[in-house]
């Protein structure tokens, strides 16, 4: 396959292409497990196989893709095709940061592959966690594992061929209950990647069992709360909630492609403009904001991205000061043209597609923000006059340019003169992404630093939904509008 | 094609049967087609062909599905995919309720939605309609983004409880063109919806961008203030306001978990304005309906709200199984809702502009991001985008910047609804989030909600 692939790439050179690469797919798998309420509703396997072909044309690309691999030059043309009529219309041509030609290859970190566990002792691990949840109080109980399983044979004309192999674990459970109003209430866990790796290791019972016990006590409590005040206040964010702050207002707002136009369209734009590389104050200065896509044990971490250019380690944001943003390789070349100077030195491999079907574009790796030294979420709270403490991600709602947001969390503790008071329901925050930033006033340190995973992140048309990862410490804010 | 799938089918059917595995089969072929513009160029030209064959396996009270992305030629592989299901199912836990296995009473072809030179609209085809529609309109500084989407949808059907089978093919296309100032940030969309080739009308799409790009170059933006105003939305916004009470609203499954604003005391009584028609109508072909649903219950004119009356929850039949419940053929990949028009004479922007107010009015064409803030109160939040025009009670026309709307389903089709245009439209509210399944409402052009409040408006674009 990798031979004929090779040849296809060779004729579409010689038949005028300017570049041309080849995502084979030998073999993607996927399991998903669900139980609600003891039934074991979800249990669903899916496999796939197939080429995805980009090709270069004129300055425009046409992409194509197939299951059916054995019409390859079919395939290979329909790409060609696809790029010779979107090259009579360009008005930037493609042009391609250079990159060194690759031959490697990445496997993600995984002590126990997943697909090689029993399909029985998943159902066991489900079954035993919805014991846990069935408790008083409790209405809906819902247990989940999803395990991905990936091998990717990249090839393109400039001599790079890499092959990676991939393997995701997404465990998580929620709890549901109905307060005397009648309204529903959730708390919710899918555990912090602890360790190096990210194989079925990483489904630790232990930790399941307490977290069982922790989110079934708070959504007790939220049942019997009074609802969030409506005021201005410091809002403490865990990261059961930071992370999806940092992935919406941080992620979202600077992947380049958003920035320069390219998902007006659907997914909207971006209030960042090239020139505020290097200018804008994004936060306060404890902001420093990195894609990271080196982490070992996070979704966002994949060795190559799908332009063949290798995992790497940016600053986004330092000490508050916006300096990058999320790369590939079209991108920084049509960004640094546009703006006549130098912004992005090359890519910053963060170009990638979710299936041989679809076709890359920039995606988040792990968007971290760095630990401060602020200390513990007590040391913060001590710190802090009159706040509500949050967590949870029920509801998030963005502005088409990422310039302001409206989040929902599951439960909120009211902080008045250091100390935690009430827990409350139906807490909300919202502000504007340069204010709210700007507002931050205390960052956590290491010890609240975790690394929170997205399985479903979607961008993209078609759609395409990604996986990726946040490291992310405690942070406080301050002059919040909470209750709306 | 079609006899070959479902031969496919049935051979699949006889080694289930030999094998005395339980099990149904879900094909799903597509063909699609997408030309994504931005920047006034096509950033991306693509095709992709996919067959993917669902297999689901039944064990009295266990089941489990394996699902591949396959080709008609790899049968082997198939019969692969059944044997592993039959291997998943023994392993799962039994269900609490008895599932219901379909059983065809007969074969049913439906192919009246397909239309061949729609799902096969050439590059050239699509190139055309959009340079037509937005013919004169571009600038160095205004942009054009959009998409044209089309294809053919196949879905086939067969079980091992009945030789029959179900077979249905749709065409579709969905045309969504933005016109951007690339300094300012402004943005303007005009949308459309086919479902054959005849539908195409890209003179259309340059009428209404020409008035909307007419307002944002000339009138001033504003950042207008916080507080109650009489709203005015567009399809778009009403669409995704309907498309999301399809699901926290009146789907039996989500009010027994939870999930909905409207409870089983509800049916019978009056939710929302005696303006309020609500049917999930499967004969409207603009919807790219289902006419039996995927456990071959025939479907027909399915009333949910009369005059703000609700009627009835929709069940599916696995939702139904579950709690008890009467199936209400509404076992399918989406419904076909037609929220009917009502006595307001007035069709196009051009005419909600030249109305006299008494009020000024906030025109929102399309609701950006919208998420659930409170599912057991119908609460919603989203924000403004594409084309918003605040109608000054003097005549005057304002361009404001986007806002943010976080409000009850309950307000926003209670009784502060005003009026509802007497004609309807088409809003596609296709989403290309794993297979292709083309999804349209009905609903009229118009729908003015007073006193609605802003949360929240930006001080730019």
């Amino acid at each position: 396959m990798r031979k004929k692939l090779q040849e296809q790439i060779e004729r579409l050179k010689k038949a005028g292409a300017t570049y041309v690469d080849a995502r084979w797919y030998p073999v993607e798998e996927s399991n998903y497990l669900m139980m609600w309420n003891g039934n074991l509703k979800n249990a669903t396997s899916s496999r796939e196989s197939g080429v995805g072909i980009r090709a270069l044309y004129k300055g425009a690309w046409g992409f194509s893709a197939s299951s059916d691999v054995s019409n390859i030059d079919a395939l290979f043309n329909k790409a060609f095709d696809n790029a010779r009529v979107a090259a009579e219309r360009v008005t930037f041509p493609v042009r391609l940061a250079e990159k060194e030609a690759v031959q490697g290859s990445f496997s993600s970190p995984n002590r126990i592959d997943p697909f090689a566990v029993s399909l029985s002792d998943k159902i066991s691990f489900l079954k035993d966690l919805d014991e846990k949840l069935n408790k008083p109080g409790v209405t809906q109980r819902v247990s989940e594992l999803i395990f991905m399983r990936k091998q990717i044979v990249y090839i393109d004309s400039e001599g790079s061929e890499l092959e990676k192999k991939i393997i995701e674990v997404f465990p998580s459970i929620q709890v549901m209950g109905v307060d005397s109003q009648g309204e529903s209430h959730s708390r919710k866990f899918s555990p912090a990647r602890m360790g190096e790796t990210r194989g079925w290791e990483t489904v630790n019972p232990q930790l399941f069992s307490e977290n069982a016990e922790r989110i079934v006590r708070e959504m007790n409590e939220v049942l019997v709360a009074d609802d969030c005040p409506k005021e201005d206040r410091s809002v403490i964010l865990l990261p059961g909630i930071m992370y999806l702050q940092t992935h919406e207002t941080i992620g979202h707002a600077l992947e380049l492609d958003r920035i320069l136009g390219y998902e007006l369209g659907f997914a909207g734009g971006s209030f960042v403009t090239l020139n505020d590389f290097g200018n804008l104050q994004y936060g306060s200065t404890k902001l420093t904001a990195r894609a990271d896509a080196t982490l070992p044990n996070s979704p966002g971490s994949f060795g190559y991205d799908d332009d063949g250019v290798p995992a790497q380690d940016n600053l986004l944001i330092d000490k508050g000061i916006l300096v990058g943003a999320i790369t590939g390789r079209q991108m920084v070349e049509e960004a640094n043209a546009r703006a006549h100077k130098q912004i992005f030195n090359g890519s910053g491999g963060a170009n990638r597609a979710t299936a041989f079907y679809r076709v890359p574009i920039e995606r988040m790796t792990n968007i971290n923000i760095d630990p401060g030294n602020d200390g513990s979420l007590e040391d913060i709270v001590k710190n802090t006059e009159k706040g509500i403490i949050l967590d949870g991600d029920k509801s998030w709602s963005i502005g088409s340019n990422r310039e302001q947001f409206h989040f929902a969390t599951d439960i909120g503790w009211l902080v008045e003169n250091g100390q935690i008071t009430r827990v409350v329901k139906n807490s909300t925050y919202k502000g504007e992404t340069v204010k709210f930033y700007n507002s931050l006033s205390a960052v956590g340190d290491q010890s609240t630093w975790e690394v929170r995973y997205v399985d479903n992140c979607g961008k993209g048309q078609p759609n395409q939904i990604m996986q990726l990862g946040h490291g992310i410490p405690i942070c406080r804010f301050d002059n919040v509008r909470i209750g709306e | 094609m079609k006899d070959q799938i479902l031969q496919a089918l049935r051979d699949l059917r006889d080694y289930a049967l030999k094998k005395n595995i339980e099990a149904t089969f879900f094909y799903h072929e597509e063909d699609s087609y997408l030309m994504r513009f931005a920047n006034s160029a096509i950033s991306l030209n693509t095709n992709e062909h996919l067959i993917r064959l669902e297999i689901t396996a039944y064990d009295d009270r266990r089941r489990a599905s394996y699902e591949l992305i396959t080709d008609l030629k790899n049968l082997d592989e198939m019969k692969q995919g059944v044997d592993i299901t039959a291997e998943m199912v023994k392993h799962a836990t039994p269900l609490s309720y008895q599932t219901t296995v379909p059983t065809f009473k007969d074969s049913f072809v439906d192919e009246n939605g397909f239309d061949s030179s729609l799902a096969t609209l050439s590059n050239e085809e699509r190139l055309e309609y959009f340079n037509k529609a937005v013919a004169g309109l571009e600038t160095d500084d205004i942009k054009l983004s959009g998409i044209f989407s089309c294809g053919a949808n196949t879905i086939a059907q067969i079980n091992t409880r009945s030789e029959h089978t179900q077979y249905f093919k749709t065409s579709d296309a969905q045309i969504s063109i933005v016109l951007s100032h690339s300094m300012l940030k402004w943005e303007v969309i005009a949308e459309q919806s086919a479902q054959k080739k005849s539908d195409l009308n890209p003179t259309a799409l340059h009428r209404d961008l020409s008035y909307l790009m007419e307002h944002y170059q000339n009138d001033a933006p504003q950042q207008i203030p916080l507080g109650k105003y009489d709203i005015v939305f567009g399809p778009a916004a009403s669409g995704d306001l309907l498309s999301i009470m399809n699901w926290i609203g009146f789907s039996g499954g989500s009010m027994k978990r939870g999930f909905s604003f409207i409870s089983e005391e509800q049916v019978g009584t009056k939710v929302f304005s005696d303006k309020f028609n609500l049917t999930d109508d499967p004969a409207c072909l603009d919807t790219f309906p289902f006419q039996r649903d995927l456990m071959g219950m025939p479907r027909s004119s399915f009333p949910i709200f009369e005059n703000g009356v609700f009627k009835c929850f929709t069940w599916s039949q696995d939702d139904a199984d579950e709690y008890g419940a009467q199936p209400t053929g509404h076992t399918v990949m989406h419904k076909s809702l037609v929220l009917s028009g009502g006595d307001k004479e007035v069709t196009t922007l051009e005419e909600l502009v030249a109305m006299p107010r008494e009020n000024d009015i906030l025109y929102i064409p399309f609701l950006h991001y919208m998420n659930l803030v409170n599912p057991s109160k119908g609460l919603v939040t989203a924000s403004s985008r594409f084309g918003a025009l605040l109608l000054k009670k003097d005549g005057s026309v304002v361009v404001p910047y986007n806002v943010r709307v976080t409000q009850s389903l309950l307000d926003i089709f209670g009784d502060k609804v005003a009026w509802m245009s007497k004609s309807q439209t088409i809003n596609n509210t296709s989403q290309s989030y794993g297979s292709r399944n083309p999804t349209a409402l009905i609903v009229p052009i118009f729908i003015q909600v007073n006193d609605l409040d802003i949360s929240h408006s930006n001080s730019s674009y």
